[in-house]
């Protein structure tokens, strides 16, 4: 009839607040971050929601929240809520990563790589 | 007389005798008069006598004839009394039949769409032989009502179409906020503070488009979007459930792996929302709605209970019956006694794509609305959704990757090496191999970290490029690759390339991930 009746393809009929349950993950994103890697430590169950079933399947093999946001299309914080949903009910592992100060001294490290490369 | 009158054509040579009568009479008197008297008296009596037969029978002649024409007088008048009843009585009619019949039918068939000019000459032909004067008339009002009528259905036509006009733009407006929407939420994502906000003002959004929705549809008009892919119902219905205030308190229920066809996702998520808003609104705030969608013989039952206050049977008859008449055609004039526009709503939309709704009690005390939509608006076939909204992503994911990897891609950044796109595993695996062999240069990235060279398969090292402004860009995104090829690549590999991309060293990407990178974006956003 006008204008507004083209295609809506590139969009999905749910809004992302839906799918958080309205929760922004301000609250509850303290524990993880970015680079926090995921584990599953369940496999996917009828009658979960599937960004849920999505996340348990992808992470069989550990995964960073960043990828998972990747892979699903879905902002950090709505990967955050989720993640956070299956850590309150165990499926999902969190592991944090190594900290960089407890890394040796760049120098050191150095020294190692072109002593074991002598060898 | 009378038989005269009765019969003029016997009562002739009878009159003409009668008429003589008194005439005759006297005359015989007269005569008898004559032969009683005698001597000088006879004369002026036979005088006297023959002056009183000549006027007795001019005057009998003059009251006879006089008596005849009165007579045809009668019969003509007779006559025309009986025409001007007869005709009188069909005049009575046709009024009847104009007022009963032809009105009716011809303001029935404007209001179908035909034209006025098109109604009357089809009017006409159907009452020939009449007195002309009165059938002029009868068309002179039968014209002068269908132009009215006509004017009234135009201007009502007029108005509905500015309503709708007016929703569509607002349609407009909406559809591209929510998209700005969309993408603020992507871009901010990792800010939870103003990503709760944009949330609130994605929501607040979504209810004024639904809005605009009620009006367009109202309006007689189709729901405003389309989708031309099928989409999986568990996102139908949380779609219902975006565009309604309380749709925390919606709490949905496994939904079988089902997709409906894409021109009747619009229609279905409004009229679902419409019963949703219907449920919530109905109920108590603590309380929660529950929606569930369970297939049955004649496609998907979607079923909507809350635990409110429970529809008596008359409340629950005038519910259903105002969904009839929404069915039926709703007037934009009559919304305004309309509390419940929403049943209106879904009264319109299931008219219009054979949706069966009703209103029952509800186990939980409130009211039970089932929506079924038929099977021809239904599909099995897996729906190609994002990776949100249906649960097996990951496998059409899985199918979906092979041939993005084969993309060639030949568009090279200066300075960066003989890339002809070639499959990628190959001569990746080749490159590593040759790297190996080759004597060791360390690097330092950025921060001053030494960098270690990969033996991974996909993942040789290069050179960066510092002029190459996609290789610093290119790495939050570069653990998408061993996915799509369907290698096995240890996690923690993945995770340097992110770390080095978030740290922001030019990081020395492959020339087979950058690739794939690229063929990844291809085909990722269609």
């Amino acid at each position: 009839m006008s204008g507004s009746d083209k295609v809506w393809d590139d969009a999905d009929p749910e809004r992302l607040y839906v799918i958080t349950g309205g929760r922004s993950g301000d609250s509850q994103g303290g524990s993880i971050g970015l680079v926090t890697l995921i584990v599953s430590q369940s496999v996917p169950t009828a009658g979960m929601q599937p960004e849920h079933a999505t996340i348990v399947r992808m992470c069989q093999a550990p995964l960073s929240v960043a990828e998972i946001s990747a892979y699903l299309h879905l902002p950090v914080s709505v990967v955050t809520v989720l993640v956070t949903d299956l850590l309150a009910e165990s499926r999902v592992e969190a592991r944090a990563l190594v900290a960089r100060a407890q890394l040796p001294e760049p120098s050191l490290i150095e020294a190692v790589m072109h002593g074991l490369q002598k060898l | 007389m009378v038989r005269a009158g009765s019969s003029s054509g016997v009562s002739r040579p009878a009159s003409g005798l009668l008429w003589t009568l008194p005439a005759v009479a006297t005359a015989v008197c007269t005569a008898v008069v004559c032969a009683v008297v005698s001597g000088a008296t006879r004369a002026p009596i036979a005088w006297s006598g023959l002056v009183a037969t000549v006027a007795v029978a001019l005057v009998s002649a003059a009251a006879v004839r006089r008596g005849r024409s009165l007579t045809e007088l009668r019969v003509l008048y007779a006559e025309q009394d009986v025409a001007l009843k007869r005709r009188l009585s069909q005049q009575e009619a046709e009024t009847v039949r104009l007022a009963e019949v032809l009105l009716p039918d011809a303001v029935a068939r404007l209001q179908k769409g035909e034209f006025p000019e098109d109604v009357l000459t089809s009017m006409a032909t159907s009452e020939a032989g009449r007195n002309p004067d009165f059938q002029a008339a009868h068309r002179k009002v039968l014209r002068s009502v269908l132009e009215a009528v006509s004017a009234e259905e135009d201007l009502r036509d007029a108005a509905q179409r500015a309503f709708v006009n007016i929703a569509r733009r607002v349609q407009a407006i909406i559809h591209q906020q929510a998209q700005d929407l969309r993408e603020m939420e992507d871009r901010h994502g990792h800010t939870p503070e103003v990503f709760g906000d944009l949330l609130r003002l994605d929501h607040g959004t979504a209810l004024v488009g639904r809005l605009a929705d009620s009006i367009a549809v109202l309006g007689g008009a189709r729901p405003g979007r389309q989708w031309s892919r099928a989409v999986p119902l568990f996102s139908v219905l949380r779609g219902a459930m975006s565009r309604i205030l309380d749709y925390q308190r919606v709490e949905l229920h496994s939904v079988s792996e089902i997709a409906v066809i894409g021109p009747t996702v619009e229609p279905l998520i409004h009229a679902l929302a419409e019963l949703l808003d219907n449920a919530t609104r109905y109920s108590p705030p603590q309380t929660r709605v529950h929606l569930t969608a369970v297939e049955v013989q004649s496609g998907i039952a979607v079923e909507i209970e809350d635990g409110g206050v429970s529809l008596s049977e008359e409340a629950r008859m005038r519910a259903e019956r105002m969904l009839e008449q929404a069915q039926a055609g709703i007037d934009l004039n009559d919304l305004g006694e309309t509390p419940r526009l929403g049943l209106a709503v879904v009264g319109r939309l299931s008219q219009a794509y054979g949706f069966q709704v009703s209103l029952r009690p509800s186990a939980y005390g409130g009211v039970r609305a089932v929506l079924i939509v038929p099977q021809e608006h239904l599909t099995t076939a897996t729906a190609t959704g994002r990776a949100h909204g249906i649960g097996a992503v990951g496998g059409t994911r899985a199918e979906k990757a092979p041939p993005r990897t084969t993309l060639p891609r030949t568009t090279n950044a200066p300075g960066t090496g003989p890339r002809q796109s070639p499959p990628m595993s190959a001569p990746s695996s080749s490159a590593s191999v040759m790297d190996d062999d080759q004597p060791v240069v360390t690097e330092r990235t950025a921060n001053g970290l030494p960098q270690r060279r990969r033996r991974a398969p996909g993942a040789p090292t290069r050179p960066a490029d510092p002029r190459d402004p996609r290789a610093a860009a290119a790495p939050a995104a570069a653990g998408s690759a061993p996915a799509a090829t369907g290698e096995t690549v240890e996690p923690g590999i993945w995770l340097a390339a992110f770390t080095s991309g978030v740290s922001g060293e030019p990081a020395a990407t492959s020339s087979a991930r950058e690739k794939s990178d690229e063929s990844l974006d291809k085909g990722e956003t269609p």
